[in-house]
């Protein structure tokens, strides 16, 4: 899979470590204070859209799981299993997830939260092509987590795999720990440099965990390790990932796996379903039709 | 990743660059691109750095007053889009749930916007990176005079009221340049000479009655009269030997690329109302001329014409149908790639998909190349390019063999027996030819076999009534000739359908017949092995084709058009619809259906048609010479003609300016070019630049730009334009989409473009103010004070869009009951919201209101609010007919080529579906494999890229930072070629395999191979939109002072450059002479290790 940024072993050592070796020895780590705390349920109850026609409910895919999601939202946190399925019959190898994502977490070069492989199979005339859109895989038992050494990344209680920017010190240990390649460095680059000027739109603050993060050098996310987070920032308001809601092929669903009533529910019930590397025990909430 | 390119060394060096950049640019005043830091303060940081740290933040894109709802323009879909804005700064964008395009099913229309502003409708890549072009360092933002030759890419930046001064008043514009010193450019005024509408209607109709006389004496007598009666305006025609050349006027050249509706109206209301120039031409032939351009012929309907006062084939429009994909059962996608292009992905995606998955639906993907859409195929058709028609006849072949046809639907012959069986169109399939020496001719009249004609009336638009005779064609059933009017309602005409007799001695067949006899040419297999397919494979097709009653379709785009044999293989193809008589039908062919924005209709709030105190019809030959017949003409000198002629397309985009520089049939003095690239979108492209480049050929050229692009870097003046997300259109619709619609572009942000000042407003610089400037200096009607006569003034662009918003809030019945809802005081308020970060130049609430009457202002904000206007899902149905019909006769016959003649052999035209073998326009077979080139080049969209403008969008970059040439591994073994290698393309008319840019040197065709197996061994394919030469991927100099370039933007290969030239006309690429598509997939190459 062609999904990682292609940090060097000599880059980082040079940068990575040697920040991550001053942060420890200095001593301002407080572990304490690092372990992860229960999130507070979220006031928020999601969107109300029964303006909108039955039917429209019924047969848009897109409102049916917004209406999922706003009956998560009542639910404790603890209660919800957010989980995505991938329906590969239907991904068409388009990336607007991938640019999607990118446009709405502000990532920066070799920062990629989703994207998406394209392989071809078989002799001519004989050929076929696999598209696989690769976000983070939400493991119940992540192999990226136990690695931080300030418990900067964590599973939520709704399952979802976070980073806390405040504390992230950039070691990267996670990145290597993560056998899907779903985590990427933040460098702290730009599209338009080297351009007659930096672009404001790049700089924007990202809404990602529900605060914003504007890019200045020196703060986070900049330096961070980053990752697909199911856009929770969307979710707890209402609104679906971005990476679902632009997907021209109706290929992503979402929701709550622990409601048996909804769409992705019945679809990981389906004997279609697969995840990827299974055999590692990571047990990932995002799950695969592969035909 | 691919993004791993941006590797830490990189990065660190990139960072200095930029420190080095930032230096420089701060030195620059002139403030001429978006990146030299003139832009205004949008106050984002101030206020994100406030709120930075906090707990719980809003989220700011949900919220209506932060989103306007408009219309892409990435690509030519025309997806709702919903546009967040921040602070002022387009952060994101979205669908437009209220739109088809990018919801399924779409929201209701009056769905609330508290409600639409928490759906996030789907888009495309592409469509995620717009903001990308908007604010594009690269931009321009104020004017660029040339300072060296042309394309050297030397300017200054100069003032909008000097540019226009100079380009309305001429002069030696270029003295400073060498070589140019005494060179004196005519300005518009000198060419602006011929100003009474009066006098252009009395000169048309003597013209046309020049064209109507056939004997030479009479002709030139009738010449010398035109001299004569007109004497007083000898001083002002192009040449007064040649009256139908008309006017001087005509030397202006006007040329677009995207231009979509709104903006047409109002650079036409300068180019042809105001100014009085015929040469106002587009670009479609380079997109799919020969399906827009068969879909006329086929859609010509044999009526009364109002101007000649008798019956005549007429009134074809130029469009074409598609497939409507959410019903349909079995699809034959040819030549189109509906994941990737084909109008479009966001639009056709899901229903493919849902169909699929559903299995509603299954399809057949012929293309050269194993595409995106081919990987969810039933069946994978490697056609040999060029040979798509083949495949069509084949498929006829069978069918018309095991008599699967719709008998019921073709043997109508008129509309009252399409009526009788409930069908929506009926088809000249059973209508009789005559058949003069085996070659079928003209339809058979009812006075051919000694019949009376029909006595008619017709009571005309103005009331008065005409009388006139009919002569009825002719059908056969039962061994009798049926006469038939085809418009007729009420009297049903049926005809066998495989006739082939004689009438009173008169040879005659069916049109189908016909059509069976050019299907049986060849066997099944003999087909099958023109096309490089299976026999076997073509009767699956075949068969499945016609097993799902009309529930099928044969969905067809440009790798079927656009070739020398274009119009005949998209004849071809909708002749197998035909068969099938699914038109009209859910899950067959469909045609667009849009809410009228011009206000022609009756009742209308404002008909911008007529809103003009002096308009102008313009007349004369085009420079590319459509619509007339060559040997009508006054420069009618036999065959072969110097160059084509064509009567039966328009918009032939690679022919003007080779025309031009030719001079054929006249020269040009001043040219304007929109929102096209000529150089870089045409095969053969380099002809192009060498017209553009020439000051000897077009004294004076005018481009308009966002940036300075790969065909603008040619011209004198670049007017810096507005963005699609910071100006008006209205972007109409696709065949595809089946719902009736009108979606709305409008100013989403502040313009970059510096503000101006024209008739005492200050608004952004964009062609609307350099239009409106041009008309203020000049003195020129149709602008300014009193433009639209009593309906007010044209100062500002919403002077004149607004009024079309408020056509499309009216609806299109003339009672006004199909009128959209006023907008709710609450509604209204989320209106100025959701603009309060817009400059009066663009947003001035009182201006706004001064624009349309206070009646309909309710109504535009209702429009607007949702970015158009859009019918509900259920409106689109009509039980199993589709509710938007195209409703009339099509044509599988087309007598008007019958009749015509080819101006290069002097030899007619095939009136029936057929397949011709790759030619030049002398006729003569290309056959370059056999000096050689051994590999057959096409292009091919990928979704990262649409042609030539969206290298600008890093974000696409990052998924496709180049693009590659695609080989099949049989090939690369054969010619010793290994994945990875970096190979140069060569061609017969391109030995040495480099674009000559004049001005700007040459450039190498060397790009990287990709060996992969999805593609037909024998073809080799690049995609489009990479391989820039401008665009930010060259240095340019402003005043002196170097924009360094982003070579990032100038990776990967574009091989127009290798592109066949024909050998007779030897500055254009190869062209069918009927449709007028150019051909992009008609050129053998060589790959040659670099």
């Amino acid at each position: 899979m062609q999904d990682k940024k292609s940090i060097s072993r000599k880059d980082f050592l040079k940068i990575g470590v040697s920040c991550a070796a001053a942060t420890l020895a200095s001593g301002i780590l407080d572990v304490k204070k690092a372990v992860a705390k229960e999130e507070p349920v979220s006031k928020d109850t999601g969107v109300d859209l029964s303006n909108l026609p039955a039917e429209i409910a019924q047969n848009n895919q897109l409102i049916r799981m917004q209406n999922e999601l706003a009956r998560a939202l009542k639910k404790p946190l603890k209660e919800r299993k957010w989980s995505m399925v991938l329906d590969l019959r239907k991904c068409i190898g388009c990336s607007a997830c991938t640019i999607g994502c990118k446009s709405e977490n502000v990532l920066p070069p070799g920062v990629v939260y989703r994207p998406v492989v394209d392989e071809e199979f078989g002799i001519y005339p004989k050929v076929s092509r696999r598209f696989t859109p690769r976000p983070c895989m939400q493991c119940e038992k992540p192999p990226c987590t136990p690695v931080c050494p300030v418990k900067a990344t964590y599973k939520r209680a709704d399952g979802v795999v976070v980073v806390d920017y405040d504390r992230c010190i950039g070691c990267r240990y996670c990145i290597t720990a993560c056998p899907y390649n779903a985590r990427t460095a933040d460098f702290g680059e730009e599209y338009t440099q080297g351009t007659p000027k930096v672009q404001d739109y790049e700089l924007r603050p990202t809404f990602e965990y529900r605060k914003k993060w504007p890019r200045k050098r020196g703060k986070s996310p900049i330096g961070n390790a980053r990752k697909c987070h199911f856009c929770i920032h969307r979710i707890e308001i209402g609104l679906l990932p971005a990476c679902v809601t632009t997907c021209i092929g109706g290929a992503t669903y979402f929701g709550d796996a622990n409601d048996k009533n909804s769409l992705v529910a019945d679809l990981i019930a389906r004997p279609n379903i697969t995840s990827l590397k299974g055999e590692l025990g990571t047990r990932p909430k995002v799950y695969y039709i592969w035909g | 990743m691919k993004e791993s390119s941006g590797s830490l060394k990189a990065l660190l060096k990139k960072r200095i660059s930029r420190k080095k950049f930032l230096k420089m640019s701060g030195a620059t005043g002139a403030g001429a691109l978006l990146g030299f830091g003139m832009m205004k303060d949008f106050g984002l940081m101030k206020d994100a750095l406030a709120s930075a740290g906090t707990r719980e933040v809003n989220y700011d894109l949900n919220k209506a007053d932060n989103i306007i709802n408009s219309v892409c323009l990435q690509c030519n879909t025309g997806c709702g889009i919903k546009v967040k804005i921040l602070d002022g700064l387009a952060v994101k964008i979205d669908g437009n749930p209220y739109s088809p395009w990018t919801m399924w099913p779409h929201i209701p229309y009056k769905s609330l916007l508290s409600d639409s502003s928490v759906i996030d409708g789907h888009i495309c890549p592409k469509g995620q990176s717009g903001i990308q072009t908007l604010y594009d360092p690269y931009r321009i933002r104020k004017v660029l005079k040339r300072l060296g030759k042309r394309g050297e890419n030397k300017w200054a930046a100069i003032s909008f009221e000097q540019a226009v001064q100079e380009i309305v008043n001429g002069g030696k514009l270029f003295a400073n340049v060498a070589g140019e010193g005494n060179r004196n450019v005519e300005g518009l005024k000198d060419i602006w000479v011929l100003r009474d509408p009066k006098v252009f209607k009395e000169m048309a109709k003597d013209v046309k009655e020049i064209w109507h006389i056939k004997e030479k004496d009479k002709k030139q007598k009738k010449i010398e009269e035109f001299k004569e009666k007109y004497k007083e305006h000898m001083d002002k025609m192009i040449d007064p030997n040649h009256p139908d050349f008309g006017p001087k006027n005509n030397q202006l050249l006007w040329i677009h690329g995207r231009l979509k509706s709104g903006r047409s109206e109002f650079f036409k209301r300068f180019i042809q109302d105001s100014f009085g120039s015929t040469n106002f031409h587009g670009h479609t032939t380079v997109c799919q001329g020969s399906l827009y351009f068969t879909g006329k012929a086929m859609s010509d309907q044999f009526d009364f014409d109002e101007k000649d006062k008798k019956a005549k084939w007429g009134g074809g429009k130029k469009f074409y149908w598609q497939g409507d994909l959410s019903g349909a059962e079995y699809v034959i996608f040819v030549g189109a790639s509906a994941f990737e292009a084909n109008y479009g992905p966001p639009y056709r995606s899901h229903k493919i998909t849902e169909g699929v998955v559903s299995g509603r639906m299954k399809y057949a993907v012929v293309d050269p190349r194993f595409s995106k859409l081919a990987a969810k195929a039933d069946k994978w058709m490697p056609v040999k390019p060029g040979t798509e028609g083949a495949l069509a006849l084949a498929m006829i072949r069978w069918i018309v063999e095991n008599g699967k046809y719709d008998l019921k639907y073709l043997s109508n012959a008129n509309k009252a027996a399409a009526k009788g069986d409930k069908e929506p169109t009926w088809t000249n399939a059973c209508w009789l030819v005559k058949v003069k020496d085996g070659k079928p001719g003209e339809f058979l009249r009812a006075s051919d076999i000694g019949m009376l004609k029909t006595p008619k009336t017709k009571t005309l638009q103005d009331g008065t009534v005409v009388e006139y005779e009919f002569d009825n064609f002719v059908c056969y059933s039962n061994g009798q000739p049926v006469l038939f009017d085809p418009n007729n309602a009420e009297t049903a005409a049926e005809g066998e359908l495989l006739v082939d007799t004689e009438i009173n001695g008169i040879k005659v067949k069916s049109a189908l017949e016909i059509i069976r006899a050019e299907s049986y040419k060849h066997s099944i297999k003999e087909w099958a092995d023109i096309c490089g397919l299976e026999e076997e494979d073509i009767i699956a097709v075949s068969s499945e084709f016609t097993s799902h009653g009309k529930r099928a379709c044969a969905d067809i785009h440009r790798g079927v058009s656009q070739h020398t044999n274009g119009f005949y293989n998209v004849l071809a193809w909708y002749t197998l619809n035909l068969l099938i008589g699914n038109f009209d039908w859910v899950g067959g062919m469909s045609q667009a259906s849009t809410y009228d924005n011009v206000g022609e209709k009756e009742g209308k709030p404002y008909d911008l048609t007529k809103l003009h105190p002096k308009k102008i019809s313009s007349f004369g030959i085009s420079i590319i010479r459509h619509d007339v017949k060559y040997e009508e003409t006054t420069i009618f000198n036999g065959y072969p003609a110097k160059r084509p002629w064509f009567p039966m397309a328009s918009d032939i985009y690679q022919e003007i300016l080779p025309s031009a520089g030719d001079a054929y049939p006249y020269s040009i003095k001043a040219l304007i070019m929109y929102m096209g690239s000529p150089g870089y979108s045409l095969p053969a492209g380099q002809t192009q630049i060498e017209v553009l480049a020439d000051v000897n050929k077009i004294p004076l050229v005018i481009a308009s730009d966002i940036t300075v692009g790969e065909s603008s870097m040619y011209a004198d003046y670049i007017i810096p334009d507005l963005s699609y997300l910071e100006r008006w259109e209205f972007q109409g619709s696709h065949p595809s989409v089946i719902w009736k619609v009108q979606p709305v572009r409008q100013p989403t942000v502040a313009p970059i473009p510096e503000e101006i000042e024209v008739f005492g407003e200050k608004i952004p610089i964009s062609l609307e103010a350099f239009f409106l400037k041009v008309a203020e200096l000049m003195n020129m009607p149709g602008f300014g004070k009193k433009a639209f006569k009593d309906a007010g003034d044209l100062n500002r662009p919403e002077d004149f869009y607004l009024k079309m918003v408020a056509n499309v809030a009216f609806g299109d019945e003339k009672d006004g009951s199909k009128s959209v809802a006023d907008a709710s005081d609450e509604e209204m308020e989320i209106f100025l919201k959701a603009r309060r970060h817009l400059p009066k130049s663009v947003f001035d609430l009182e201006k706004w209101q001064a624009a349309v009457s206070p009646e309909y202002r309710k109504k535009v904000v209702y429009v607007l609010n949702r970015g158009g206007r859009f019918d509900d899902f259920g409106a689109a149905f009509d039980g199993k007919q589709l509710k938007n019909k195209y409703g009339k006769q099509i044509n599988m016959y087309i007598e008007k080529l019958a009749k015509a003649k080819n101006s290069i052999s002097g030899k007619g035209f095939s009136s029936i579906a057929t397949h011709l073998p790759i030619a030049d326009s002398q006729g003569n077979i290309i056959e370059d494999e056999k000096d050689g080139f051994s590999l057959n080049l096409i292009t091919y969209r990928e979704m990262a890229q649409c042609k030539s403008r969206t290298i600008s969008n890093y974000w696409l970059l990052s998924l496709l930072p180049e693009n590659f040439i695609l080989l099949n591994s049989l090939d690369a073994q054969r010619l010793g070629l290994r994945n990875g290698d970096s190979v140069r393309v060569i061609s017969k008319t391109n030995p040495a395999g480099e674009w000559d840019l004049k001005g700007a040197g040459k450039k190498p065709m060397i790009g990287r191979l990709k060996v992969i197996e999805g593609i037909r061994p024998g073809v080799t394919a690049f995609s489009l939109g990479h391989g820039h030469w401008a665009y930010g991927s060259r240095d340019i100099f402003i005043d002196g002072r170097r924009v360094i370039a982003d070579k990032r933007r100038g990776t990967g290969i574009h091989a127009n450059a290798a592109m066949r030239l024909d050998p007779y006309l030897k500055n254009v690429c190869l062209q069918d002479l009927v449709g007028a598509s150019v051909a992009f997939y008609d050129t053998n190459v060589n790959l040659v290790k670099v």
